[in-house]
C-alpha cells in the first residue's frame, strides 16, 4: 500500500514540476502572440496588458510588406531540398564511417566535425567570392548548397553514433540471407535508425529554416529572399516596427509548428518502436 | 520510410504553395520591375544597381518612403534608357553583403554610406569613384546649399559621395511640462542642469535618453566635449592628448547630466527612450532629428506640445548626411550619375523636407506649412549654429574608434569607469590603433 | 561479411558525395581562413602577409578576454545544465506515460524557432522599461538591471543569457536522450528489477551506462554549440555594456563586419576552432568508453 501511495506522490510531483516547465516555455510565447496584436505605441506604453482590440492589421501589413507567402515557398524549397539530401548523403557518410571497415574511419569522422567548429562568418566571404564566380549568388541552388554543407557535419555525427550503436547481428543476419551491402544500408540500417533520422531532420530543417546571415548575403533578389530575410526587413535603420515583426515571427512560426508536429510524432513512433523491440 | 519524408516534404511544399496563392494577388506592385530588370539589359537599356539598408515595402521610415518614390520616377522618365534596380538589406547585414559584393567583383553601381569612416573604408581601396566630373556638370554642385555639405565626403580635395538629406542631432522638449515647471529654454550647461532640478522638482523625469543603444548616449558626450573644446583632429595626428583634461570634464558632466536621466536609461533601446517622450513621460529628448517622422507618426496629437531647442552651451551642431557613393568599376557611370542627381532634384529635396522632416541639402524652397511643425524649429537651430560637426562616432579615424568612444561612454554612465579612467582609455587605444 | 564491409568501391561509393561537397564547399574557404589570420585584410583591398602579428594583438586586445572568459564560461555552464536538466527531463518523460508528447512538444518547441526572434523576445522581457520589472514593481520589488549590470567577476547579463541559452536548447538534448533511451531493450529493465532495482536505481545502473555514448555526442554538440553562440548574445546584449558580454563569435563578427579587420577575425576565427577541437577530444576522451551491446 505504501510503495503505491509512495509511487502516486511521486507522479503527483513529477506531473506539478512538468506543468511548471510548461508554464515557463508557453507565457514567454504566449507574450509575442499577444503582442503581435498591439500598435507600436501601445506597446511601448502597456507591454503586458491585453490588447485593446485585435488590431489584425499588423498581419495583413506583415504578410504583403514583407512578401511571406513567396519568402515561405522559398524557405520551403531551400529547406526541404536541404533536408532530403543532406539525410541521405549524411547517413550514407555515417553509415561508411560507423559500419564499413577501413582505417581512416575515425579521421573521417573528425574531419567532418571540423565542419560544425567553423564559425560561418569565417567563411563567410571566402564562400561568397567563390559561389560569385561560378554563378551561383543570388540563386536558390546557392543557398542549398552552403546549408546542405553545413548541416552535414552534425548529421554525419549524430547518425554514425547510431549505426555503431546497432547490433552487429542484424547485419550478420541479413549478409548470411545474401543482402548485398546497399540492401543493407536502405532495407536495415536506415529504417532501424529512423528515430535518428528524424532527430537529426528536425534539427538541421530547423537551423537551415532560422538562417538569416548566408541568405540575407547570399541573395538579393526580391523575389528569391527566404523568410528570415522577410523578417528582418521590420527593423528599419533608426528604428524598429515591433508590431508587425512580431506579427510577421507569429506568421513565420506556423509552418515551422506544423512541420515540427508532424516530424515530432514521428519520433514518438520511433520511441515506442524501439520500446517493443526489446 | 523515404516514402513517407518525400510525402511530407510534398505535402509540406504544397501547403505553402497554398498560402502563397491566397496572397500573391497584393504584394506584388513595386517590385515587378526587379523581376524583370535583369532581362532588360539586352535591349539597350543601361542597368544599374542599388544597394540600401531598408526595405521598401516593410518600411514606416518616411525617408526611406520618399527614396522609394524617387526610384520610381526615375525608372519612369528614363524608361528605354536606365533602369535601376535596389538591392535591400536591413542596416544590420548591410555592410557584411556590400563587402561580400565588393570582394567578389560585383559591387552594386550606386550605394548608400555614412561618411566618416564607413566612406574612408570604401574610397582607400578604390571601390568608391570620385564624383567631380558629374558635379561640376549642368551646375549640380551649384545647387546644393554650400560647399560645407561635402566636407565629410572629400578626401584629397576629391569629392567620392553625394549628400541626400541632413539630419541634426538636437534636445526635443515637451512644452507643457516646461511651462507647468516654468522652466525657460536653457541657453548654458548651468541653465540645462537647473532646468532639469526644476523638472524633476516639479514630478517630471526630465530627461530620457537611451544607454543601451550606445551611440544615443555617446551624441550628448559628443555635445559636451565639444563643449570642452575637444579637437578630434589633433588628437588623431597624436598633437593633443584625451588625457589633457578636457575629455575627463566631458565626462564629468555627463555623470552629473545622468542624475535626471529616466530610471530605466540603462536598459531602454533607442525606440523606447523616444517612446518614453512621445508618450509624455519625460521632457527632454536628445535625439537626431530623424526621430521626428516616429513622434509624429506614433502619436499625432504630441505634435503641437513639441520644441526644439539647440544643445545649450554649444555653439555648433552635430549633423550627420546618408550619401551616395558610386562604384568605381560601374559600367554606366552616366546612368549612376543620373540616378544620384534625381535624389537631389526639387521633388526629391521637398520631400525630404516637408514629408521626411530632414534637412535638404539643396536650396529647394518648400512649403513650411506642410512640413512637420518641428523641423522649422530645427532649421531655426540650424541656422542659427555657428557650424556643423559630425557624429562623434562618425568623425573618428576607424569605425572601431568611434565605437569605442561611445562604449567608453556607457561605462563612465554605468559608473564603471572614472572620467579620468575613461580618458586613459581612450587615449590608450588611440596611441595603439589610430596613430 | 567482412568482405562486404571492407570493400574498397562500397566506402568510396558511400563516402564520396558528402566528403567532396564538405571540402569543396567548406574545407577550402577554412584553409583560406586560416591564410587571411597570418594577413591585414580588410576584405576589400588585396591582402598582406603579416605573420603572427594579428595572434600577438589578440593577447592584447582587452574584449578578446572578455570574449574567451565569456566563452570559456559559457562552455562549463551550457554543458553541465544541458546534461544535468537534459538527462533529468529526458528521464521524467521516459516514465509518464499521459502527456508525454504534450511536455516533449512544449519544451522543445523553441528549439525549432530562431533564435533571432527569441533573442529579441527575451530581450523585451527583460529590458527595465517594458519587461519583467514593472511586474516586480508591482509587487514592491525593484528588479535590478538585467542585461547592463556589470559587477561581479561572471556578471550578471551572462547568467541569464546563459539561462535563456538553456530554456532554448535543453530540448534538444532531451531529444537526444530520449531517442537513445527508447533504444534500450526493455528485458534488460526487467532482468534489473528481477534483480531487485527500483526505477531510479535501474536509471543509475542500466540506462545510464547505455546512453553514455549519446552523452558524449550531445555534450560534443552543447560545448560547440556554446562555444560558436552568437545570436541570443547579439540580439539581446550585441556584446555590450562596454564588451563585457562578448562572446568569441560576437568578437568575430564585430571585428570582421563592423570594422572591416577580417584577417583579425579570421585569427579570432582560428582560436575558436582550436578551441572547440580541444573540448571535444577532451569530452570524447574522458566521457565516451567502450560501446555496451544492447
Amino acid at each position: 500500500m505504501s510503495d503505491k501511495a509512495k509511487s502516486t506522490s511521486v507522479k503527483v510531483g513529477i506531473y506539478i514540476f512538468l506543468i511548471l516547465m510548461a508554464v515557463i516555455y508557453i507565457v514567454p510565447l504566449l507574450w509575442v502572440f499577444i503582442v503581435s496584436f498591439k500598435t507600436n505605441a501601445e506597446i511601448f506604453s502597456a507591454p503586458f496588458s491585453l490588447p485593446k482590440s485585435f488590431y489584425l492589421d499588423n498581419f495583413t501589413f506583415a504578410w504583403t510588406a514583407g512578401r511571406l507567402g513567396k519568402a515561405t515557398l522559398n524557405s520551403f524549397i531551400v529547406c526541404g531540398i536541404t533536408l532530403i539530401l543532406n539525410l541521405l548523403i549524411g547517413s550514407m557518410a555515417a553509415f561508411a564511417i560507423g559500419r564499413l571497415r577501413f582505417k581512416l574511419a575515425k579521421p573521417c569522422l573528425t574531419f567532418f566535425l571540423l565542419g560544425m567548429m567553423i564559425p560561418v562568418h569565417c567563411v563567410l566571404i571566402p564562400l561568397f567570392t567563390r559561389f560569385a564566380k561560378i554563378g551561383l549568388s543570388n540563386s536558390l541552388l546557392g543557398l542549398i548548397i552552403p546549408y546542405l554543407t553545413f548541416s552535414l557535419p552534425i548529421t554525419v555525427y549524430i547518425m554514425t553514433g547510431f549505426f555503431e550503436s546497432m547490433p552487429n547481428e542484424l547485419i550478420e543476419s541479413a549478409c548470411i540471407d545474401g543482402a548485398t551491402i546497399y540492401d543493407i544500408f536502405f532495407k536495415v540500417a536506415l529504417p532501424l535508425s529512423r528515430t535518428g533520422l528524424f532527430v537529426t531532420g528536425l534539427m538541421t530543417f530547423v537551423g537551415n529554416w532560422n538562417e538569416l546571415l548566408m541568405a540575407m548575403v547570399f541573395i538579393s533578389d526580391e523575389a528569391k529572399k527566404t523568410l528570415p530575410v522577410s523578417l528582418s526587413k521590420f527593423v528599419g535603420p533608426y528604428n524598429t516596427n515591433y508590431s508587425q515583426m512580431f506579427a510577421a515571427i507569429i506568421i513565420a512560426i506556423l509552418p515551422t509548428i506544423v512541420v515540427y508536429c508532424t516530424f515530432s510524432n514521428q519520433i514518438v513512433d520511433g520511441l515506442t518502436a524501439g520500446a517493443v523491440k526489446g | 520510410m523515404k516514402k513517407k519524408l518525400m510525402a511530407l516534404i510534398l505535402s509540406a511544399a504544397m501547403s505553402a504553395t497554398l498560402l502563397t496563392g491566397c496572397g500573391g494577388g497584393a504584394n506584388d506592385d513595386v517590385s515587378q520591375n526587379d523581376a524583370t530588370g535583369d532581362n532588360a539589359a539586352d535591349d539597350g537599356v543601361q542597368e544599374i544597381k542599388w544597394m540600401f539598408w531598408d526595405d521598401f515595402n516593410a518600411t514606416e521610415d518616411l525617408i526611406s518612403k520618399g527614396y522609394a518614390d524617387t526610384i520610381e520616377r526615375f525608372n519612369k522618365d528614363y524608361e528605354g534608357k536606365y533602369h535601376v534596380t535596389p538591392i535591400t538589406t536591413n542596416l544590420e547585414e548591410y555592410y557584411p553583403k556590400l563587402n561580400a559584393l565588393v570582394a567578389s567583383e560585383e559591387t552594386p553601381d550606386v550605394f548608400i554610406v555614412s561618411p566618416g569612416p564607413n566612406l574612408t573604408t570604401y574610397v582607400d581601396p578604390g571601390v568608391a569613384a570620385p564624383l567631380d566630373d558629374y558635379l561640376a556638370k549642368d551646375g549640380w554642385k551649384d545647387s546644393f546649399t554650400s560647399d560645407a555639405v561635402f566636407s565629410q565626403m572629400t578626401y584629397d580635395g576629391k569629392i567620392y559621395a553625394v549628400p541626400l538629406n541632413t539630419a541634426a542631432a538636437c534636445a526635443f522638449y515637451n512644452t507643457e511640462m516646461f511651462e507647468n515647471a516654468g522652466v525657460e529654454v536653457p541657453k548654458t550647461w548651468d541653465d540645462m542642469l537647473e532646468a532639469c532640478k526644476k523638472l524633476e522638482a516639479a514630478g517630471y523625469t526630465p530627461v530620457t535618453i537611451s544607454a543601451g543603444t550606445a551611440w544615443c548616449l555617446s551624441m550628448v558626450a559628443g555635445y559636451l566635449c565639444e563643449m570642452e573644446g575637444v579637437d578630434l583632429a589633433a588628437l588623431a595626428d597624436g598633437s593633443a592628448s584625451w588625457e589633457d583634461g578636457k575629455l575627463e570634464s566631458a565626462a564629468t558632466k555627463l555623470t552629473e547630466l545622468s542624475k535626471y536621466f529616466q530610471k530605466t536609461a540603462a536598459g531602454d533601446t533607442n525606440d523606447v527612450a523616444t517612446a518614453n517622450f512621445y508618450n509624455e513621460e519625460a521632457a527632454i529628448l536628445i535625439q537626431g532629428s530623424w526621430a521626428i517622422a516616429q513622434i509624429n507618426g506614433s502619436n499625432p496629437d504630441f505634435e503641437s506640445k513639441c520644441g526644439v531647442f539647440q544643445f545649450p552651451g554649444v555653439e555648433r551642431i552635430i549633423a550627420k548626411s546618408d550619401s551616395l557613393a558610386m562604384s568605381a568599376t560601374t559600367k554606366y557611370p552616366e546612368a549612376c550619375a543620373a540616378f544620384m542627381k534625381y535624389f537631389t532634384d526639387e521633388t526629391a529635396q521637398k520631400y525630404t523636407a516637408e514629408v521626411g522632416g530632414k534637412i535638404p541639402v539643396t536650396n529647394v524652397e518648400y512649403d513650411a506649412s506642410v512640413a512637420p511643425a518641428q523641423l522649422s524649429y530645427v532649421m531655426d537651430v540650424f541656422g542659427n549654429a555657428k557650424g556643423t560637426l559630425g557624429f562623434y562616432n562618425e568623425s573618428m579615424p576607424t569605425t572601431e574608434a568611434g565605437a569605442h568612444f561611445d562604449d567608453t561612454m556607457v561605462s563612465v554612465f554605468l559608473g564603471d569607469m572614472t572620467p579620468a579612467e575613461a580618458a586613459k582609455d581612450m587615449e590608450d587605444f588611440y596611441s595603439a590603433n589610430c596613430r | 561479411m567482412d568482405k562486404l564491409l571492407r570493400n574498397k568501391k562500397t566506402i568510396i561509393f558511400f563516402l564520396a558525395p558528402g566528403l567532396i561537397l564538405f571540402t569543396v564547399v567548406l574545407f577550402i574557404p577554412i584553409c583560406q581562413s586560416i591564410y587571411y589570420s597570418f594577413c591585414e585584410y580588410n576584405g576589400l583591398a588585396a591582402s598582406k602577409f603579416i605573420g603572427l602579428r594579428n595572434y600577438k594583438e589578440l593577447l592584447k586586445d582587452k574584449s578578446m578576454m572578455f570574449a574567451l572568459k565569456n566563452s570559456l564560461f559559457f562552455l562549463v555552464f551550457s554543458c553541465v545544465s544541458q546534461l544535468i536538466m537534459g538527462l533529468f527531463l529526458a528521464a521524467l518523460l521516459t516514465n509518464i506515460n499521459k502527456g508525454r508528447n504534450l511536455f516533449k512538444n512544449i519544451i522543445y518547441l523553441p528549439c525549432v524557432l530562431s533564435s533571432t526572434a527569441l533573442g529579441l523576445l527575451w530581450m523585451f522581457i527583460f529590458s527595465p522599461k517594458l519587461g519583467i520589472n514593472q511586474v516586480l514593481e508591482k509587487f514592491g520589488i525593484e528588479g535590478p538591471l538585467w542585461l547592463m549590470d556589470t559587477s561581479g567577476t561572471i556578471i550578471l547579463p551572462m547568467w541569464i543569457i546563459g539561462f535563456v541559452a538553456l530554456w532554448q536548447y535543453v530540448g534538444q538534448s532531451m531529444m537526444l536522450y530520449m531517442a537513445q533511451i527508447s533504444g534500450i531493450s526493455k528485458s534488460l529493465y526487467e532482468a534489473s528489477y528481477i534483480d531487485g532495482c527500483n526505477r531510479a536505481k535501474s536509471f543509475i545502473y542500466v540506462t545510464m551506462p547505455l546512453i553514455k555514448p549519446m552523452v558524449a555526442t550531445a555534450m560534443s554538440l552543447n560545448a560547440i554549440g556554446a562555444l560558436k553562440f552568437f545570436d541570443l548574445i547579439f540580439n539581446m546584449t550585441e556584446g555590450g555594456p562596454n564588451h563585457r558580454t562578448e562572446v568569441l563569435a560576437t568578437h568575430l563578427y564585430q571585428q570582421g563586419f563592423k570594422y572591416n579587420k577580417y584577417g583579425y577575425a579570421s585569427a579570432i576565427g582560428v582560436v575558436l576552432i582550436v578551441l572547440c577541437l580541444v573540448v571535444t577530444g577532451l569530452i570524447n576522451k574522458f566521457v565516451k568508453s567502450e560501446n555496451y551491446e544492447m
